[in-house]
């Protein structure tokens, strides 16, 4: 909408600024003739009637005060505008003592203020759109064509043609200022030349147009602070948990589920509308510490859940019916050595006794399949499995808290990389009983993902899409119940791999929304 | 190659002559002589393209414009009596460094149970090839004329960024950790470049160049990290050579006390590449 004022041209000031600038202007010119003429009195009185005045006309102000440069204007800069005005004119009072030298007091004094006066005229470039219509011409032939060109000459009107008479084919969109409404009108009736109403009160739209964007600017001033677009140490990162929690309060909320091997906190955010136990979804992400844009996408999804309950409708739908709990670091001490050590560290951080070797890898200890093959039995090994299934307390405090929950519909973890969307079974081969199913509704879901920016993933198994792994998280949900179980492999496909760039963080964020989202919808609609 | 005008007409009309059909699963029945679809989105199908693009971005590739696999258009596997299961793939390639189209190869591999893969590759360039070899010619004389040996740490870096000037050092690392990671290669398990841990230029008297790498790898399916320290020499027109040591990235070893400088070169262990 912004756009198509570059073609309006500044109008006349409005009589309330006018007013403003005389007044300002005025006692700088009665003081000389008063001090002339040795009335004190009358100048102070004076200035007790310009502050007077000055108030009035502020009352007076429209409040939808519009510059065709931008939308600016506030009472008080006004205010501030007018006692500039006379502060200038005080400060270049010397100006006029050098002019005095060659002309008479009254002739510069009256130059200087017309001059600032055109000046101040030409900054403001003030206008008012109230009652403006923007009207949508349609010609039928040539000759009403030749009417409209004829009324594109009649600068009394101050038509502001966004859309130019050209062929009979196209539509004219023309603005026209409240004070020529009637006649155009007229005119175009009497001439049989249809046309419908686009915009009924230009200065209604407007003020929305404002306001949409103060609310976005204080949307961005408020969440400045942590940029999505980044990676982040794990203090920012739970800083930014109770930032979410205190922000949107009315729905989520941060729940500590257990703690790390060295004691660091796993929060859960809890995103909920209603009481009680409501059947859920479950969302982790980091379980692998070095596949940061899990945590970073996590951390986006959690911002895009909170902002979009209430205006968005499948996501207020979903929360109107379902909870969301979201484990955006799941492995917080192989995240934090990721930080300040290596990289490339994947396991958690436990010691393993008999071996020098630190950590086991928390996908391959839960209980599915425990110890078969896909996992090491080797501590120095990136996929050890553990002594014992759910040895870690990483993997055991989740399983407690799905457990204790006992009304978990979906279970959805983000690993990367490889552009891949699973299904169980990986420490078996043979399909799930509900195979069909899962590849329908991971297919709907790689369909979303690659709606957005063309990014393909795989859908399929485990075994038969990456490879054969026993004591993985979704093989336990699938086991325990939880029908709806899905692993992602996030982008890319091995150029970056895991040290995928910043810059792909949100892109790769908002497309896997998308596929969480197909997914999240689809279990609303088909509980069991 | 010589056998190369053969293998491949006939690795084409096989490729285009089976129909589309749904791939078996491992085990499949081990005939040997007959070919098998494989799903092109598969791991097998897919790792044999890698290794296919790893052989062929050491030995025939420009630093310049290493290739990645794109996407497996199709692909097949036969056994071979005494010897092992070949693959016949086409796959589409884009540009490692900068992602772009960069058009198509039709390869086979021969996993053998003793040696690396045997791979027969021929690949149709998207980018034009007389361009890529005046940037290699550029970069190649850019580098002979360092007075100063060039050095770099971490490419990419830990939020994936590459600086402008690094970017052909990338290229250069890619093309040399190719060698390795096709030599190391079996039908189930391969690599893909996680890291350039450090580079350093080493001076040399002749008119190649030579660098010194410590690259992380990625081994699929064991999600292993290996730290190789390569030592890479380039003669314009020539493959490159390549010399190298590997061992498995054990920072578990030290505890997570007294590390150094968190690189993760570590203690390696000189073993010549047995994993």
């Amino acid at each position: 909408m912004g756009q198509r004022f570059g073609t309006a041209q500044c109008p006349t000031l409005p009589t309330q600024m006018c007013q403003g600038l005389i007044w300002g202007t005025l006692p700088h010119i009665l003081r000389p003739l008063g001090a002339a003429f040795k009335l004190s009195a009358f100048i102070w009185s004076f200035e007790l009637l310009w502050i007077q005045r000055v108030l009035t006309v502020l009352d007076n102000l429209p409040l939808d005060l519009h510059c065709n440069c931008g939308l600016i204007l506030e009472s008080g800069l006004l205010l501030s505008l007018v006692g500039v005005t006379r502060l200038v004119l005080l400060v270049f009072g010397s100006c006029r003592a050098v002019l005095l030298a060659t002309e008479s007091p009254f002739t510069s004094t009256m130059k200087l203020i017309l001059i600032f006066s055109a000046l101040f005229g030409a900054a403001l470039c003030l206008e008012t759109f109230v009652g403006h219509q923007v009207l949508r011409i349609k010609t039928r032939n040539e000759e009403q064509l030749k009417k409209l060109r004829f009324l594109e000459t009649l600068d009394h009107l101050e038509l502001d043609f966004w859309l130019n008479p050209s062929t009979p084919a196209l539509p004219v969109d023309v603005r026209i200022p409240a004070h020529s409404l009637q006649a155009v009108k007229i005119f175009l009736e009497s001439h049989g030349i249809e046309y419908s109403i686009l915009i009924e009160d230009l200065q209604v739209i407007l003020d929305r147009e404002k306001q949409d964007i103060v609310a976005s600017q204080q949307m961005e001033r408020s969440s400045s602070t942590f940029n999505y677009g980044t990676y982040h140490s794990l203090a920012s990162i739970y800083q930014e948990l109770d930032n979410l929690a205190s922000e949107y309060g009315n729905i989520v909320s941060k729940i500590q589920i257990g703690e790390s091997y060295e004691k660091r906190p796993l929060y859960v955010l809890k995103f909920s509308t209603g009481r009680g136990n409501r059947p859920a979804i479950w969302l982790d992400a980091g379980i692998h510490s070095r596949e940061w844009v899990t945590q970073a996408s996590a951390m986006w999804i959690a911002k895009k859940i909170a902002s979009d309950y209430g205006n968005d409708p499948s996501i207020t739908s979903l929360l109107n019916n379902l909870d969301i709990f979201l484990l955006p670091v799941a492995n917080p001490d192989g995240y934090e050595f990721t930080h300040t050590t290596n990289r490339m560290w994947r396991k958690t951080r436990s010691k393993n006794s008999g071996s020098l070797c630190i950590g086991v890898d928390p996908n391959r200890n839960w209980d599915a399949g425990f110890g078969g093959p896909g996992a090491s039995s080797n501590p120095c090994s990136d996929s050890y499995h553990g002594p014992r299934a759910n040895s870690e307390v990483e993997v055991k405090s989740v399983v407690d808290f799905i457990k204790n929950h006992g009304n978990i519909q979906a279970f959805l973890t983000l690993h990367s990389y490889s552009q891949l969307l699973m299904y169980p079974y990986g420490y078996k081969c043979t399909p799930p009983a509900d195979n069909a199913e899962l590849n329908t509704i991971g297919k709907a879901a790689a369909n979303s993902i690659r709606s957005l920016y063309g990014t393909t993933y795989t859908v399929g198994s485990i075994c038969s899409t990456i490879y054969q792994a026993s004591g993985g998280s979704i093989d336990w949900s699938y086991d325990y119940g939880i029908k709806y179980s899905f692993a992602f492999e996030l982008r890319d496909t091995g150029r970056y791999g895991f040290l995928l760039p910043a810059a792909q963080i949100i892109p790769t964020a908002e497309e896997t929304w998308l596929g969480l989202k197909t997914i999240m919808e689809y279990v609303r609609d088909n509980p069991y | 190659m010589p056998g190369l005008r053969a293998a491949l007409p006939a690795a084409l009309l096989l490729l285009s002559s089976f129909p589309p059909a749904a791939a078996e699963r491992l085990p499949w029945p081990q005939v040997p002589g007959v070919m098998h679809p494989l799903n092109p989105s598969h791991r097998e199908a897919v790792w044999a393209a890698w290794t296919a693009l790893h052989y062929i971005n050491s030995h025939e590739a420009s630093p310049s414009r290493p290739l990645a696999l794109h996407k497996v258009v199709k692909a097949a596997a036969k056994m071979i009596p005494r010897l092992g299961w070949k693959y016949y793939v086409h796959c589409t390639t884009e540009g490692y460094i900068h992602g772009e189209n960069a058009g198509s190869c039709f390869a086979t591999v021969l996993y053998l149970k003793k040696s690396p893969p045997v791979v027969h590759g021929k690949c149709v360039h998207a980018q034009n090839k007389k361009q890529i070899q005046e940037e290699d010619h550029r970069f190649y004389e850019y580098l002979q004329h360092q007075k100063k040996p060039i050095t770099a740490n971490y490419i990419p870096d830990s939020n994936g960024n590459i600086a402008h000037d690094h970017l052909q050092l990338w290229g250069l690392a890619i093309v040399g950790s190719s060698y390795i990671m096709w030599k190391q290669s079996t039908e189930h398990t391969g690599y893909l470049l996680a890291q350039v841990s450090s580079v350093k230029q080493q001076i040399r008297k002749d008119n190649a160049v030579a660098f010194k790498f410590i690259v992380l790898l990625h081994e699929i399916p064991t999600q292993q990290m290996n730290v190789c320290h390569m030592y890479l020499v380039w003669t314009l027109g020539h493959p490159i050579r390549v010399k190298y040591s590997c061992a498995p990235d054990n920072h578990g070893l030290e505890d997570g006390s007294g590390q150094d400088s968190g690189s993760a070169a570590g203690t390696s262990h000189e073993t010549k590449g047995n994993f």
